[in-house]
């Protein structure tokens, strides 16, 4: 498709779009309308690294070594004084002023499903409504409709719980996620180039199917055609080569490469620095295995080795690229596990009392805040609601909570829950 | 019987007997509703100024019915054989011919299924159910039980009573389970009763469960006290596939967070009447599906008219609230009326629908007026479900499972979900890279592989427009139109001689990427 067809085609949906205000359209393609009319400069973006199954906060960033629950890892000393961690996360220890341990986590939910929707979302699942997860809010309010990348892109998201909870919700199809998928050792984005086809056979067939359309969609406009159109155009723009490129992890140096690990969640970690790097505003890398009921010292620490260097490493490349100190970064999972250990040798579910780790841009490192009971079990100190991070979250993006979007159910919802307080003190 | 009474009605009327009878019961023939939807519509269309769009042409036409009730589109014979009939009743039997096919309960299956069952597009356990609750629903549509005997049946399915052997609900996931319902609700009152409201009855009754809103009509005590018909319900174990028992007489609960016990209670006036040894499920279960429910036929009509037109005349399909009155209040009326008194026939109903100049309408607007969401001057362009649209590829690309062993299926209805209303459908950028460079579609368009394809454009002795008119008859359904097969015919052409397979790929490429093809219109 050539440069002029696209702008014709978006230009279109932009008339289309502001048509929609007079017409009875409801939804994102309004919020589109409204939308392009913004200025598009992003300030910051967010990269979050999703731990799926639960984490062992007492295995990595709440020890409890003197208790019987503590189990067989030790604490070590960090950059931070007087803040300790895991001893398998030595090159994390080493970024900790980067980073702020929220050790007071205070949730209700206790089921994958639910509490991973609780935690995406900010919001208990409540049908109708179809929450939006942080990325689609994210690429909400900072996203670039106009760049070739998308706002939010998934990493290894494939097969995780609760599909529906990391989606666009009510947002729409422009903020749905852009899933990377992994096999073996490598990252891609599934069908992103035609298989065997020439760029200029591709080119014609777009075309083609361009004047073959325009008939339809000029008789037939409204969302489902917009939608369409929308999909096609970021798709086509995202097989571009400059966009395409930015999923290729052959350009980065193989000594880089290494550094944060071969594993998938390694080489997702430097994607979400190139990507971030190219404007996208939100990224989410996942981690999954987490869910340790069996075996839990022997898992924890085997993840632990794959999350160390690969976290340290995009801290230490961000730092080096001028990029931290707009890029937030989020640590969590949906849940903690029991301070108590199963016969299994391994840790339940626990929403209870647990632990979430905030760092880069925004945030004030080198800091605990919270506290947890000397066995694990309460949180003593400045309990952490899921609302309550994310408000965080967004005041660290600079975003305000309280901000409204309109709802698939034509009921205003804030971004965050209203009654969310924010961690003030975690904010730099 | 029922059926074949119907037909004959229609047939004489069809002929032109005079159908001017009292509406006092509602009509029974399913032409009458048909033109008792059109009255209604076209006293507003003249009160409101506006210029309904024409009837649509028999190609679109046919299109639409076949993707509505069948659930994919129509073969290319199928178009030829409607295109060549010039009887005039043509469309009225064609309408019959598919609710009377296979398809229709296949196809119905679905559809009810993700209304009743929506935890599976996203929760892979509760995904272990799907089969099975699918095949019974599809044996109840197949049967032809009335919609009110189909939900009784759902809700009183047999549940051990305590004390004996726990029912399994997942003993072979091909067998039909109408047990899957309670089994993926997690057997928790509070689920089922938010289900119930929304799915049977259409009211959100969710929304009060944690608080009472300042405005709203329900209150937090009633949606309780829906639960309540579900409170002897116990899981034997955690998680979905653990067996069920049933407290055979108790309809009692406590809501969470409070101390309050709460009694079951109807959400009209009408007050249970227990019996010894009779479920509160059944007592339940009789109220809706009592022919004086005040909202288990409007609600039914309303899904129904939401599936055919997009918007329901109560939109969304399932939120009757107070302050969200009906679009056309007297057609919602005369429509459950009609459905009560045909015994709850979905098929009729689906008639009377299918009939009416309103459904029969072509959906390119044709003028400003038409832009009205709420009632249909046009036809809404409706989402494919991920079953309707699969199921069409299949049918225009001559795709066998077999010979991937379903994966390009399972493929698809992974990343066709419908995440949106049917009224605001949506394409996401994974679909439109699956189609526009995904290895289905490499397939179907290599001219050494695809079956339509091959057909296409090796069959000897056609012309180039011929075989053009092929590929527009597999996969949307119509013949080009002149402007059209000129510039595709020159694209062709262009191409060296023995590239020409090459070109109409494109041009199959290029039909199975179109909105077109991919939307309902």
């Amino acid at each position: 498709m050539t440069s002029v067809d696209l702008l014709t085609r978006r230009s279109w949906l932009r008339r289309s779009a502001l048509m929609a205000t007079g017409m009875s359209l409801s939804g994102w393609l309004g919020r589109l309308a409204a939308r392009a009319a913004d200025d598009p400069r992003r300030k910051r973006s967010c990269i979050l690294l999703w731990m799926a199954g639960g984490p062992s906060q007492l295995d990595t960033f709440d020890l409890k070594p003197t208790h019987a629950n503590g189990g067989p890892f030790k604490e070590i000393a960090t950059a931070a004084s007087g803040v300790k961690i895991s001893e398998h996360f030595p090159q994390l220890a080493r970024q900790m002023n980067r980073l702020a341990i929220l050790r007071s986590m205070r949730t209700r939910e206790g089921d994958h499903e639910r509490a991973t929707a609780n935690l995406r979302t900010g919001y208990l699942p409540q049908e109708p409504i179809r929450f939006p997860s942080l990325g689609a809010l994210v690429s909400n309010e900072l996203a670039d409709l106009d760049a070739d990348l998308p706002g939010f892109v998934s990493v290894l998201s494939q097969g995780a719980f609760a599909q529906s909870a990391v989606a666009a919700g009510f947002l729409g199809p422009s903020h749905a996620p852009l899933v990377v998928a992994g096999s073996g050792e490598t990252l891609k984005v599934e069908d992103l180039k035609p298989p065997s086809v020439s760029a200029q056979r591709s080119r014609e067939r777009l075309e083609l199917l361009h004047k073959m359309e325009a008939n339809f969609l000029a008789t037939r406009r409204g969302t489902a055609t917009a939608s369409h159109v929308t999909a096609y155009d970021r798709a086509v723009r995202l097989g571009r080569e400059a966009a395409a490129r930015a999923f290729d992890l052959s350009q980065e140096k193989d000594s880089l490469r290494d550094q944060y690990g071969r594993s998938l969640f390694g080489q997702g970690c430097l994607l979400a620095r190139r990507l971030v790097e190219r404007g996208v505003p939100f990224v989410e890398v996942t981690l999954g295995g987490w869910d340790t009921h069996d075996n839990n010292f022997e898992q924890v620490k085997s993840l632990s080795g794959v999350l160390d260097p690969a976290w340290a490493t995009l801290i230490a490349d961000l730092k080096d690229r001028g990029l931290l100190d707009s890029t937030l970064l989020v640590w969590m999972g949906e849940f903690g596990r029991t301070p108590g250990i199963n016969p299994r040798n391994g840790r339940d579910h626990y929403p209870g009392a647990w632990s979430v780790v905030l760092g880069g841009g925004g945030i004030k490192g080198g800091q605990t805040i919270g506290r947890t009971s000397k066995d694990g079990s309460i949180v003593e100190e400045r309990p952490v609601s899921a609302p309550d991070l994310m408000a965080t979250i967004c005041l660290a993006l600079g975003l305000d909570p309280k901000k409204q979007n309109l709802s698939n159910v034509n009921r205003p919802i804030r971004l965050v829950d209203p009654a969310a307080e924010p961690i003030k003190e975690v904010l730099a | 019987m029922m059926q074949s009474h119907i037909r004959l009605l229609m047939l004489i009327l069809t002929v032109g007997v005079s159908s001017a009878q009292p509406a006092v019961a509602g009509p029974r023939d399913a032409n009458e509703l048909a033109a008792q939807i059109d009255r209604r519509l076209e006293n507003h269309w003249k009160a409101e100024k506006i210029q309904p769009v024409p009837r649509a042409d028999d190609a679109e036409f046919l299109r639409r019915v076949y993707l509505d009730i069948t659930g994919r589109i129509p073969r290319p014979a199928d178009v030829h054989d409607f295109l060549s009939d010039n009887s005039a009743d043509k469309r009225l039997r064609l309408i019959d011919q598919l609710l009377e096919s296979p398809r229709f309960a296949v196809h119905f299956a679905n559809v009810w299924r993700a209304e009743l069952l929506p935890e599976i597009a996203s929760n892979r356990e509760a995904a272990a159910f799907q089969r099975g609750f699918e095949s019974w629903l599809r044996e109840r549509f197949r049967a032809g039980v009335g919609y009110d005997q189909l939900v009784r049946e759902l809700l009183t399915v047999p549940i051990a009573a305590e004390g004996q052997d726990a029912e399994p609900v997942l003993r072979d996931p091909e067998r039909p389970n109408p047990l899957a319902f309670f089994a993926v609700k997690a057997a928790r009152p509070e689920n089922l009763a938010a289900a119930v409201s929304r799915s049977l009855l259409g009211i959100r009754l969710e929304c009060a469960q944690c608080h009472n809103h300042p405005f709203a009509q329900w209150k937090r005590e009633q949606f309780w006290s829906q639960a309540a018909f579900f409170a002897g319900l116990r899981r034997q174990g955690d998680g979905l596939f653990a067996p069920l028992t049933e407290i055979v007489n108790q309809h009692e609960i406590t809501a969470s967070g409070s101390s309050k016990l709460l009694q079951a209670a109807f959400l009209d006036s009408n007050t249970p009447k227990w019996q010894k040894n009779r479920t509160s499920r059944a007592v339940l279960a009789d109220w809706i599906t009592s022919r004086d429910n005040p909202y288990f036929a409007r609600a039914t009509v309303n899904r129904m008219w939401g599936y055919f037109f997009g918007t329901g005349l109560v939109d969304p399909v399932d939120d009757f609230r107070d302050d969200n009155p009906p679009s056309d209040g007297a057609l919602l009326d005369d429509l459950a009326r009609s459905f009560v008194e045909s015994g709850f026939d979905l098929p009729f109903l689906i008639r009377g629908i299918c009939l009416s100049r309103a459904y029969q309408r072509t959906s390119a607007r044709t003028d400003a007026s038409q832009e009205n969401a709420r009632l249909p001057a046009r036809m809404a362009v409706k989402s494919l479900t991920a079953e309707q649209f699969f199921d069409s590829l299949t049918l225009a690309t001559g795709y066998r499972e077999d010979q991937d062993k379903g994966a390009a299926r399972r493929q698809f209805l992974t990343r066709f979900t419908l995440t949106g209303s049917t009224s605001e459908p949506e394409t996401s950028v994974q679909q439109a890279l699956t189609l526009l460079n995904g290895r289905f579609v490499s397939w179907a368009t290599d001219p050494e592989k695809c079956p339509t394809l091959i057909a296409a454009t090796q069959t000897p002795g056609m012309s180039l427009a011929q075989r053009i008119e092929t590929l527009y008859l597999t996969t949307i359904s119509r013949k080009p139109k002149a402007e059209e097969l000129d510039p595709l015919e020159r694209y062709v052409l262009q191409a060296k001689s023995n590239r020409e397979a090459e070109r109409l790929a494109d041009v199959f490429w290029t039909l199975l990427n179109s909105a077109e093809f991919r939307m309902n219109h």
